[in-house]
């Protein structure tokens, strides 16, 4: 005889088979690997874009020189000066965009002329040095000394808490963790629906039925799948820590490996929330191409704490809405874990977090078995959610 | 158990089924008994309630009342492993291959793995499915495909086989094949139940027949017991139409030509038919007519048996 257990590890081993046998499953991993070297290109790419200005300076603007370097040197701001001895020599070296502006004319008449805009950031400094020649020059002709209110107005700066030498790092693991759980659990979520809905399109779902329980069938689908997604996800993880650690991108690798286990707990618990999710939409609808239409609304959840994650906690690792929201179920797998690992949250905060995203995980299951067992063996016409989630008895 | 006159020795009891969906009814006290090693033909129009009574069954739809039991006591989970079936909605997984998906399902059911490859082996040999056992169902003919079904039902040596529509869809050399599996299967003491709309190989095949129409079951018995339950029937030929319709006890059924079909009261005497006929004309041909299934089944779903539900 065969328990449920052995059931849902039979249908869990069938998963896992088909789909590490399947051309999905390598294209998928190859895919990834893309996305993911991609992404760190641009990044370092628009890294690299941002730190270097070429100005061209023409006339008398030319006195500005060493003001400007100097000031560039202190912004951290790679300026690479040029001089041009008449405007229209300078204006076809910004035209061919061989320089980003050329800085033209005398006190009172600077200006600044670039092809179709001048980059903030070199606006403002060169309105900084500007502005201070200015000041100093009317201070100068006032009888004071410039250099002793540049000594005077100078600002130290302290912090309470010691900084954080390995915040640059921190980013990266934390951007690079919640794309992984980003992909992980959207792929194969999305792999739970296609399954569910191959069943209930081949009909061969009837058959299983007849001596399966739906709930162990759907545990089955829902485990074998998120398996796979695990080995994905520690593959690429490995691939990608190996990568960072040769190349020298990362040197920390004790930071590294010690968000191995929280990316792992967050996988499986937001997997297994999606994925019953997904289970259940799939179960609605009987033909593939009725799919999309039932899975759309479920990656607003998914990608809106993903957008978060990369667009906001980078800059601001303290921001309130995400701090708020990373506790709660649905979003906190992504953002909770990005928060660990930009080093922002106390020991109990990733605990008080998986405690309440299994408690909605719980009453997920039991709600996403109810639609499962409501809908899976109607075909035909698309099931509404309302009919789907009725209480009927019958056995589980 | 039911008030079934059929009831001794059952081992599957299908007692009182009734089932609604939503304002519709689909079954309505739905009784009728298999016996050990019997090979049930389940006939009705279509959404007569055929596919409805089989997945109650197999416990792939929950009755609104009724019960169904196996030697005795309700079929549970355990046994619904013991159970073959043929769903009538066609299913396999389109990308597996045939062996393998026959061992997997095999495994569902409780079958050990070398035990489940054995019997896929057997089953694909005998179904003439050898050379393509490691074929990806979908790039089987729909008529392989239905024998990889069949052999699906059959792979973890069923107790009890229900067959949703065997026949459909397959060509007279796999109609014989499946005939002849059907045979085998109920010889060895398992009962078959299964469905179909036709009827003459229902007739050849099956010990005993169940006629559902309406959700109802009209007459459950074999073809011999459905032929009885009306009464007797005689076709006459030679006297001009028309002469035995005031004949006390007798009831014309047909008149083609100079041939009449009647169909005699119980306790009328043939004896007085025959004489009246002579009476009427010269009488060339007088006997005993027994009607095919095909013509119970007619009369039993217009409600005409004696034996049928009535309202």
């Amino acid at each position: 005889m065969i328990g449920p257990a052995a059931t849902i590890a039979l249908v869990a081993r069938r998963e896992i088979t088909t789909q590490v046998r399947s051309r999905t499953f390598l294209v998928g991993l190859a895919l990834m690997l893309v996305v993911f070297g991609g992404y760190g290109a641009v990044f370092a790419f628009v890294g690299a874009q941002t730190s270097e200005s070429s100005l061209v300076l023409q006339g008398p603007a030319g006195e500005l020189r060493q003001d400007l370097q100097a000031a560039g040197d202190r912004q951290g701001f790679v300026l690479r000066l040029t001089e041009a001895g008449d405007r229209a020599t300078g204006e076809s070296m910004v035209r061919s965009g061989e320089a980003d502006a050329m800085l033209t004319g005398a006190p009172g008449s600077y200006q600044l002329v670039g092809r179709d805009d001048v980059g903030g950031a070199l606006r403002a400094l060169v309105t900084e040095v500007v502005e201070q020649r200015a000041v100093s020059d009317a201070l100068t002709a006032a009888g004071a000394d410039p250099a002793q209110i540049t000594e005077r107005s100078a600002v130290g700066v302290r912090t309470l808490e010691p900084q954080d030498a390995e915040r640059g790092q921190r980013v990266v693991i934390a951007l690079a963790v919640t794309l992984l759980l980003f992909f992980s659990v959207t792929a194969y979520g999305a792999a739970v629906s296609q399954g569910v809905v191959e069943e209930k399109s081949s009909r061969v779902v009837e058959l299983l039925l007849a001596t399966v329980a739906p709930g162990h069938l759907l545990a089955g689908k829902v485990l074998g799948l998120g398996l796979v997604g695990l080995l994905q996800l520690v593959v690429l993880g490995g691939i990608g820590t190996a990568v960072a650690l040769a190349t020298g991108v990362l040197a920390v690798p004790a930071l590294l490996l010690g968000m191995l286990p929280t990316v792992i707990a967050w996988y499986l618990v937001g997997f297994f929330l999606f994925a019953t999710l997904y289970a259940a939409a799939g179960a609605l609808v009987s033909r593939q191409e009725e799919l999309q239409s039932v899975t759309a609304p479920i990656a607003v959840p998914l990608l809106l704490p993903f957008l978060l994650a990369v667009a906001i906690l980078p800059t601001d690792p303290r921001n309130p809405v995400a701090t708020v929201l990373s506790f709660v179920p649905f979003f906190s797998q992504t953002l909770m874990p990005a928060r660990t690992a930009l080093g922002v949250t106390a020991w109990w905060e990733p605990l008080v977090a998986l405690l309440i995203a299994l408690a909605a995980l719980a009453g997920m299951v039991a709600l996403a078995a109810r639609v499962y067992r409501n809908s899976i063996l109607r075909t035909g016409a698309r099931v509404s959610w309302r009919e789907a989630l009725r209480v009927t008895p019958g056995r589980s | 158990m039911g008030a079934n006159p059929c009831s001794v020795a059952a081992v599957l009891a299908i007692d009182g089924l009734a089932k609604r969906f939503g304002t519709a009814t689909a079954l309505q006290d739905v009784t009728f008994v298999v016996r050990p090693g019997e090979l049930f033909g389940f006939v009705g129009g279509n959404g007569a309630g055929k596919t409805t009574t089989m997945r109650i069954v197999l416990g792939v739809l929950e009755p609104d009342a009724g019960s169904v039991s196996w030697q005795g006591s309700p079929v549970d989970a355990a046994m619904r492993r013991r159970i073959g079936y043929l769903p009538e909605e066609r299913g396999l997984y389109p990308k597996m291959r045939v062996t393998e998906q026959l061992v997997y399902l095999g495994r569902l059911h409780g079958v050990r793995r070398a035990a489940a490859i054995a019997a896929a082996d057997r089953w694909t040999d005998r179904l003439g499915l050898a050379a393509r056992r490691g074929d990806e169902v979908q790039k089987l003919s729909l008529g392989n495909q239905q024998r990889v079904q069949l052999c699906a039902a059959l792979v973890h040596d069923p107790d009890l086989l229900v067959l949703d529509e065997p026949f459909s869809g397959l060509d007279p050399t796999a109609v014989d094949t499946m005939s002849d599996v059907l045979r085998e299967q109920a010889a060895t003491g398992t009962p078959v139940i299964f469905s179909s709309h036709q009827l003459e190989l229902v007739e050849r095949l099956c010990d005993r027949v169940g006629i559902i129409s309406a959700g109802r079951m009209v007459a459950v018995g074999s073809v011999e017991e459905l032929r009885s339950a009306g009464g007797d029937r005689y076709d006459v030929v030679g006297p001009p139409p028309g002469w035995a319709d005031r004949l006390p006890g007798v009831t014309v059924l047909d008149t083609t030509g100079d041939r009449t079909r009647v169909e005699l009261a119980t306790g009328a005497d043939d004896q007085d038919l025959l004489a009246a006929a002579l009476a009427a004309g010269p009488v060339r041909a007088f006997g005993p007519y027994r009607p095919p299934l095909t013509e119970l089944y007619r009369d039993a779903v217009a409600d005409r048996v004696p034996g049928g539900a009535t309202e």
